[in-house]
């Protein structure tokens, strides 16, 4: 390791709403791979962001090259030697890698390009890295794995002296994994300094020399890797937070009957033999990092994204369990299942109509008699749920978008309701909601388990989950890696299932 | 050279119309028309079909000189294009709606009317149709009528060919071909102009003991009269072609799929686009001219516009057969005039003239030639 | 590793030369009429405008916009400059100046609306189709304007005639110009950062933003060059129609988007070629051509033009398909 190259002194930046980065320090010496480790939303992306000149900070300080800089944009990041390689990688697929590794800066011949010297330099860059890539073929007909060699050949072009790998490994395969990590060792004998954000943890003790972790957007420590364990590291991730009402035990009666069994349920890469049963009364908690399959099991199961394999099957009203095929959403609604999607303007409510429209939109028939909606009776219906929910909405025909987050999230809630859905998947049912909303949906969530409503719940807060759940499900990388039961959930230990590497 | 000529000889027509636009009027006033006078100050709404095209300007200079020998005033209105039916519709909905002393209509679309017409009749207000004809109008709703008799127009058309080409006709050993090109067959004025043309032509060509056969566009072939032999063994052959769509470059390639048969001896281009479609189509072919005997092909046109009167003038047109537009939106006043008086009025049927390089700057046709 | 060499039965411009070579062959048969010199010519004439859309609309067609203004814009540019040089005196040379300065106005509207201002460019590009439609019917007093002045060597750019009457030759010599044109184009689609960034904005505008370059200017581009030769080819309209008519245009765009698609543009963006185009142009204006000569009623050929473009937008995906099950 040399000196240091670059140096982030307290580095500030807030959005409305939200403390982004509270402070934080981080370093990068020459020739060492530096991790950059936190939860979701721990602020890794928005540092990086601030370093590469996509947002601007609010105060603190960036010393580059024993320099003070602040770079305005990508462009200026790059020019200076700063390059970020993308989680989504970021290639313009009709055009050559040649084309993509020289975009925005064409070496020019008269007027036109000069695509022979384009190439060739492109060649040389490859040769150094030692990858074999024809310059010539376009970019689509690569592999994930060759695209991203690809993004590292066109940072090195940059004469780059500082790498941010963010979450570079995500899409790829062992072999490629293994060929990337060869590339990152020579970038590091040549002496740059190298920032790799990961959520695996194998990777981080293989790669990294030294780790720094985020916490809630604060700066919480930096470690020798070979001096730490992981459990040092996932202390530190998920530090000592008080949390309101931690559940003690599984409030489902020990006789409660399975609903829902899904088996060996396969939905493209995302989605790998996950199996699980849930339970009348239940608050089945998924947990994970983010990408970790959740979202994707749950929309496979409800029929909205199509599926390979797997058995689901569903207890109907004589309490018998039979097997059931799901293959639209239509299919799920029929079966009693609701979904709540994280998305809930693209997906949940149809923002420019009615509160009342909304509420009877997965429930027309039970409406319409002919052609003709009985509106007093749909009016009736939503104001009840609007009374039983809570919703604070003057009236039920005001448009859903006038409501806050917490009470669209309510209307959509009561179109599960009206429904009479047994089975509800709530995806991050608190994203965007403020504190005092999320109470009451967590008293709703509560009450409907009570009331006999099994719950499936996805999301990312880990206090929510810990509060909520009567047990919890881990996923990572599309498998379920962690089975738990509320009386035996820790942060540390769902945190270690979350980042257990599977291979 | 050639273009240079051609210009000379459009501004000198250019010229010749717009000097001598009113002599023709105090000719043959219809007897109903005689001595009348406003008795009020009226204002009449006037649609037309469409600003698109000079004709339209012709009418309304016809207007523009019966409204001020009665003293009264129009308002000329219309649509985008003679295609935007409901355009004019609407135009026609606010016109009523002001309750005129009556209205003067020539219809995009016959059949789009007659609710409005049904109205007018309702109202009390009096229609006087011009240029179209509406044959199904509510009873009580038009009173009048001023149109072109087009199965009349096209005849002079076949007339006038005719002449030209009836010693080939005789002389020819196999079979010879004369064109049509409509520019649709839906519009009640092309499809009794073509079938008009076609069905003199066939008692004409007839009448020298010859055999005739239609073909092509289906509307034609089934509407004309008296067609009397196959097409494969009939002395002449007339071929109607109608394009896709109203545009003078695809009138211009039906055109000149026709023309570049060796034995097409004759085509007639039913209204401005045709006629300039089949214009376009002789630009590289060549074969159109005034002798029929030395192998031209002797073409045809209908209404006017600068680029036929320029054919007409050196002869690639022998001639061409123009309405009146200024007759009919002149009579439309006066029977709107009439009609406000509260007199009952017969329908007035204007005439198809024929014009050749020999009377184009006549006192009768030069006021009708618009550019 | 991919194949070195792709195969030339994959290269839909291949494709469509082959489809080119067995209309002329089919309508030649069937129709003595149509393999003569003067209807080559006419059809030459009459694919002069279409393809100079056809080009211009190549390049938002490669970005995933399109634009619908170019036909009714053709037509409002040539309906003002022509009712300049006939009521006016405008100098014809200066009449055509003032159809490439309309179109790229237009252009560069269309291309503030979508590239900046984010509308949808079907969108954008209706309403300024209305507003064209409406304004060149409006700027032309009701006489049918055209180009023509003096001289005639208007006319002549397109078409030179030697002799008078039915002695003369003609030669179309607007076909070299396209010719010029198409290789100019296809060079600066393929060897220009602007028409690199063309690409790349069709196929991947986050990517391109974030590489550095200035999507919004290049996106403004795209449409500022579409407008240019919508303007040239309101010249060429206006040199080989007699006259222009009011109120018409709506409608041209489409066998020039057609055409552009037929030329193997993928239909998502992100790719294509402006010979391609010219190829595809001309595969439409046989059809159109030819079918009369067969004597297939005119609206055939509008059902069968349809047909092709289906065919030609599957093979498109057929193949995006395949590249992508690699």
């Amino acid at each position: 390791m040399g000196e240091v190259i670059l140096t982030m002194k307290d580095i500030d930046k807030s959005f409305p709403g939200v403390h982004a980065l509270d402070h934080v320090n981080f370093e990068v010496k020459r020739g060492e791979v530096h991790a950059l480790m936190g939860e979701n939303g721990a602020g890794k992306s928005t540092l990086m962001k601030v370093l590469t000149g996509i947002y601007q900070k609010d105060s603190g300080s960036i010393t580059y090259k024993g320099k003070e800089t602040e770079f305005h944009n990508t462009r200026e990041a790059q020019d200076a030697g700063v390059v970020i390689v993308h989680q989504e990688l970021n290639m313009v697929g009709d055009l050559t890698v040649a084309q993509n590794i020289f975009i925005g800066r064409e070496p020019k011949k008269g007027f036109s390009i000069d695509d022979k010297k384009m190439i060739e330099d492109s060649k040389k860059l490859f040769q150094e890295l030692n990858i074999e890539i024809n310059p010539k073929e376009k970019m689509n007909n690569l592999t994930v794995g060759k695209q991203q060699m690809c993004e590292i050949a066109k940072a090195i072009s940059h004469k780059a002296e500082v790498i941010i790998f963010d979450e570079p490994s995500a899409a790829l395969t062992e072999k490629e994994i293994a060929d990337l990590f060869e590339i990152i060792r020579d970038l590091r004998k040549k002496g740059l300094g190298i920032v790799y954000i990961s959520h695996r943890m194998d990777e981080i003790k293989t790669i990294t020399d030294r780790v720094t972790v985020m916490r809630d957007g604060g700066y919480v420590g930096t470690l020798i890797t070979a001096d730490s364990t992981k459990e040092d590291i996932i202390n530190m991730m998920v530090g000592r937070v008080i949390y309101e009402d931690p559940k003690e035990h599984s409030m489902v009666a020990p006789d409660a009957p399975v609903v829902l069994k899904v088996e060996n349920l396969n939905a493209g890469k995302m989605v790998q033999n996950v199996s699980f049963e849930l339970r009348k009364g239940e608050i089945l908690g998924f947990s994970g990092l983010m990408g970790a399959g959740r979202t994707e099991t749950a929309r496979a199961l409800f029929g909205a994204d199509p599926k390979q394999s797997g058995k689901i099957s569903i207890r109907g009203k004589d309490g018998q369990l039979r097997e059931v095929t799901i293959n639209s959403p239509q299919d799920a609604v029929k079966y009693g299942i609701g979904y709540l999607s994280e998305d809930r303007r693209r997906y949940g409510c149809v923002v420019q109509k009615s509160v009342t429209e909304n509420t009877t939109l997965a429930t027309m028939e039970e409406f319409t008699s002919g052609i003709f909606i009985n509106k007093s009776k749909e009016k009736e219906v939503s104001e009840k749920y609007v009374k039983e929910l809570a919703t604070k909405t003057p009236n039920c025909e005001q448009l859903v978008v006038n409501l806050s987050g917490g009470n669209q999230q309510k209307v959509v809630i009561a179109k599960w309701l009206t429904r009479d859905s047994e089975i509800l998947i709530f995806d991050e049912p608190t994203r965007g909601i403020d504190v005092g909303a999320k109470n009451e949906i967590y008293k709703l969530m509560n009450r409907l388990a009570a009331e006999g409503k099994s719950i499936i719940m996805i999301s990312s807060e880990m206090t929510e989950v810990l509060r909520m759940s009567d047990r919890i499900i881990v996923m990572c990388e599309g498998k379920i890696t962690g089975n738990i039961d509320i009386s035996e959930a820790t942060q540390e230990h769902i945190m270690n299932h979350a980042t257990r590497n599977i291979n | 050279m050639k273009a240079k000529k051609v210009i000379a000889l459009v501004m000198c027509a250019a010229m010749v119309a717009g000097m001598s636009a009113s002599s023709v009027m105090a000719a043959d006033m219809p007897e109903q028309f005689k001595d009348l006078k406003a008795n009020e100050a009226y204002d009449f709404p006037m649609m037309v079909k469409s600003f698109q095209s000079t004709y339209w300007d012709a009418a309304q200079e016809g207007m523009k000189k019966a409204a001020d020998e009665l003293g009264v005033t129009y308002k000329a209105q219309g649509p985008n294009s003679e295609s935007d039916i409901a355009d004019q519709v609407n135009m026609i909905n606010t016109a009523i709606a002001a309750k005129p002393a009556g209205l003067g209509l020539a219809a995009c679309d016959t059949s789009s009317v007659l609710d409005a017409l049904q109205e007018c009749a309702d109202k009390g207000i009096p229609v006087v149709t011009f240029d179209t004809g509406i044959a199904d109008a509510p009873e009580g709703s038009v009173v009048c009528e001023v149109c072109t008799d087009n199965t009349q127009a096209g005849s002079v058309a076949a007339e006038n060919m005719y002449n030209s080409i009836k010693d080939v006709i005789a002389n020819a050993d196999g079979q010879v071909i004369i064109g049509e090109v409509n520019q649709d067959a839906t519009g009640q004025n092309i499809q009794q102009r073509g079938g008009g043309f076609i069905d003199k032509m066939i008692e004409l060509i007839q009448a020298d003991g010859k055999t005739v056969a239609v073909k092509g566009n289906e509307f034609y072939v089934n509407a004309a009269k008296g067609a009397d032999a196959k097409e494969a063994d009939a002395d002449v052959v007339i071929q109607v072609a109608v394009p896709a769509q109203t545009t003078v470059e695809l009138c211009s390639t039906e055109a000149q799929a026709i023309l570049s048969q060796e034995n097409c001896i004759a085509i007639f281009g039913s209204n401005q686009t045709a006629a300039e479609g089949v214009l376009a189509a002789n630009a590289n072919l060549n074969v159109l001219g005034s002798d029929a005997g030395a192998g031209d092909v002797i073409g045809v046109g209908f209404d006017a516009g600068s680029i036929i009167k320029a054919a007409v003038q050196d002869g690639t047109f022998i001639g061409a057969v123009t309405q009146s537009p200024l007759m009919m939106g002149y009579y439309a006043i006066y029977a709107l005039t009439a009609a406000a008086n509260g007199q009952e009025l017969e329908d007035v049927p204007t005439d198809g003239y024929w014009y050749d390089s020999t009377n184009m700057d006549s006192e009768e046709i030069a006021p009708n030639l618009y550019d | 590793m991919t194949k070195k060499k792709k195969s030339i039965l994959s290269d839909q411009r291949f494709i469509v030369l082959l489809v080119i070579i067995v209309l002329f062959a089919i309508f030649s048969f069937k129709s003595r009429e149509f393999r003569q010199y003067t209807t080559i010519l006419s059809m030459l004439d009459f694919s002069y405008y279409d393809l100079l859309m056809a080009i211009g609309v190549t390049f938002p067609l490669i970005t995933g916009g399109v634009d619908l203004s170019i036909g009714t814009g053709m037509v409002c540019y040539a309906l003002i400059a022509g009712s300049l040089v006939r009521n006016n005196n405008l100098p014809v040379v200066l009449a055509m100046l003032l159809c490439i300065v309309l179109g790229i106005i237009v252009g560069a509207a269309n291309g503030v609306l979508i590239g900046i201002m984010n509308l949808p460019p079907f969108l954008a590009t209706l309403c300024t189709c209305m507003i064209t439609r409406g304004a060149g019917s409006l700027c032309s007093a009701t006489p049918w304007p055209g180009l023509t002045q003096d001289g005639g060597w208007f006319h002549s750019i397109f078409k030179i005639t030697v002799g008078t009457g039915r002695s003369a030759s003609r030669y179309p010599i607007g076909f070299l110009w396209m010719i010029i044109l198409v290789l100019v184009m296809e060079y600066v689609l393929n060897h220009t950062k602007f028409g690199r960034y063309t690409i790349a904005i069709g196929s991947n505008k986050e990517a391109a933003a974030l590489s550095g370059i200035n999507v919004k200017f290049y996106h403004v581009m795209v449409y500022v060059v579409c407008g240019l030769f919508t303007g040239l080819a309101a010249i060429a309209y206006a040199a080989v129609t007699p006259t222009v008519q009011p109120g018409t245009g709506a409608g041209l765009e489409m066998d020039a988007i057609g055409g552009v698609f037929v030329g193997g543009v993928a239909a998502t963006g992100g790719y294509g070629s402006v010979i391609g185009t010219l190829a595809g142009i001309f595969v439409i204006m046989l059809l159109k051509t030819g079918l009369p000569y067969i004597g297939l009623q005119a609206n055939w050929q509008q059902i069968i033009t349809g047909a092709v473009l289906i065919i030609a937008v599957l093979i498109d995906i057929m193949k995006e398909k395949k590249a992508a099950a690699k």
